[in-house]
């Protein structure tokens, strides 16, 4: 069974758009853009989807699934992506699947051996940081989202005396706190890989199918990723004895960074 | 934290205090803008538009809450009067405006302590007489004092404008 689907993430300022054939447990990425669209994604979303779609001989009601990065990221954003990838979905029939905007910056960089340390901007001096043990095709998320103080993070990854490849639009405010505390361990990667990609979008919707971590693709439980506004949620839901949903479950698989992602055996379709 | 007390003779000094302000301004500056109704918050603001070279008119966003203006750089005017809790700057994209490539006025800003960042300009403009108006400015973190610093004395020179306070807390 062949489907065809298409994922967005526009939690940052790039609006970030693809779309892919997942045939016999491959994914096949037929095309992606990043586009550069600070505080423009609402307008500039389903427009490149509706375009990548007609460029390719499609239209919407040939995709037979969506894939949205929910976050973190910027909270104005992070709800754009989520609710037109809701709306989408919900108007198609067809499932939403939400991925981690951070897992799939770091997805990419699966066969690199590499301890990766994103750190995406939060706005109103701080950071969301996660680290990814990277390499044999696999990166693996060390922790779950939070938000924190750059310099608290920095002087947290300083203390594990790696080597590390930070990545994510938070090195544009913040570069000098990391490079302070991190001296010549510290690598910045180049800017065109701070954003999530669509091949990044498709890697850790793989990862997720294989590990059994997708969800039902019902649109209607997929959530955004806030972190910030999390607190008291997370309060409220302890209080009420609710598990905890803000940590994404990242279970790992083979994943290849080329155009062409193989899943495991978790995949059934 | 520094301050400046300055009187405006008139609407046109008002707008000039704000023109001055344009070529000093740096994407991220964040001016927090106080006065009564009448007071002279849109023609200072009109001023500083016109100073990035803005052509368009400029007029209070008082229902639009946002109104951006390209100019040298983008100036982004809000009012935040019809706001009920600080909950919705969120839904403004507030902090995402403030840090991004322009220079933000903030009308009302100050109903809100949420909504002012710890580097701004505070800007309250005082009714004096029918033209004369009583202008104080404070700058706040390293960036807001070396601004007011700079503006006051772009300031100096201007005619109908007399700095009559300037000091250093």
């Amino acid at each position: 069974m062949s489907r065809l689907l298409l994922a967005v993430d526009t939690s940052t300022e790039v609006t970030s758009v693809g779309l892919a054939r997942v045939e016999d447990g491959v994914v096949h990425v037929l095309d992606g853009v990043v586009e550069d669209a600070p505080r423009a994604a609402l307008s500039r979303v389903l427009p490149m989807a509706q375009a990548m779609l007609a460029g390719r001989g499609f239209s919407a009601s040939d995709l037979d699934g969506v894939i949205v990065g929910r976050g973190p990221g910027s909270f104005t954003g992070v709800r754009i992506g989520v609710a037109a990838a809701k709306g989408l979905a919900h108007g198609l029939g067809v499932p939403l699947w939400g991925v981690g905007t951070l897992d799939a910056i770091a997805q990419p960089y699966a066969d690199e051996r590499v301890l990766l340390a994103v750190i995406g901007d939060a706005m109103r001096g701080e950071v969301y940081p996660a680290l990814f043990r990277c390499g044999g095709g696999r990166a693996e998320r060390q922790a779950a989202d939070r938000v924190s103080k750059p310099a608290v993070v920095a002087h947290e990854w300083a203390a594990l005396g790696e080597e590390l490849l930070l990545v994510g639009n938070g090195i544009r405010k913040y570069e000098a706190v990391f490079a302070d505390q991190l001296g010549d361990r510290a690598t910045f990667a180049q800017r065109e890989r701070w954003a999530p990609s669509p091949v990044g979008l498709f890697a850790a919707w793989a990862v997720a199918s294989t590990a059994g971590t997708l969800g039902d693709g019902d649109p209607a439980t997929v959530l955004p990723v806030y972190t910030r506004l999390s607190d008291a949620e997370e309060a409220e839901r302890e209080r009420a004895g609710l598990p905890w949903v803000g940590a994404l479950d990242t279970g790992v698989a083979g994943t290849s960074p080329a155009r062409d992602i193989r899943l495991g055996g978790g995949e059934t379709s | 934290m520094n301050r400046v007390s300055l009187t405006s003779s008139s609407e046109v000094s008002t707008q000039a205090v704000g023109s001055v302000l344009a070529p000093l301004a740096c994407a991220g500056d964040v001016l927090i803008l106080s006065g009564e109704l009448g007071a002279g918050k849109t023609q200072f603001t009109k001023g500083l538009a016109d100073g990035l070279g803005v052509l368009e008119p400029v007029t209070s966003p008082t229902f639009n809450i946002l109104l951006v203006h390209e100019g040298r750089i983008p100036l982004y005017h809000f009012d935040l009067y019809r706001l009920s809790s600080s909950e919705q700057l969120d839904d403004l994209d507030y902090w995402g405006v403030l840090e991004a490539d322009g220079i933000a006025v903030v009308e009302w800003g100050d109903r809100f302590p949420d909504a002012v960042p710890p580097e701004c300009v505070s800007l309250s403009i005082g009714i004096v007489s029918d033209d004369e108006r009583l202008l104080h400015v404070a700058g706040v973190g390293r960036r807001g004092e070396a601004l007011v610093h700079e503006w006051a004395r772009a300031c100096a020179d201007l005619p109908g404008v007399t700095i009559t306070a300037e000091d250093t807390l």
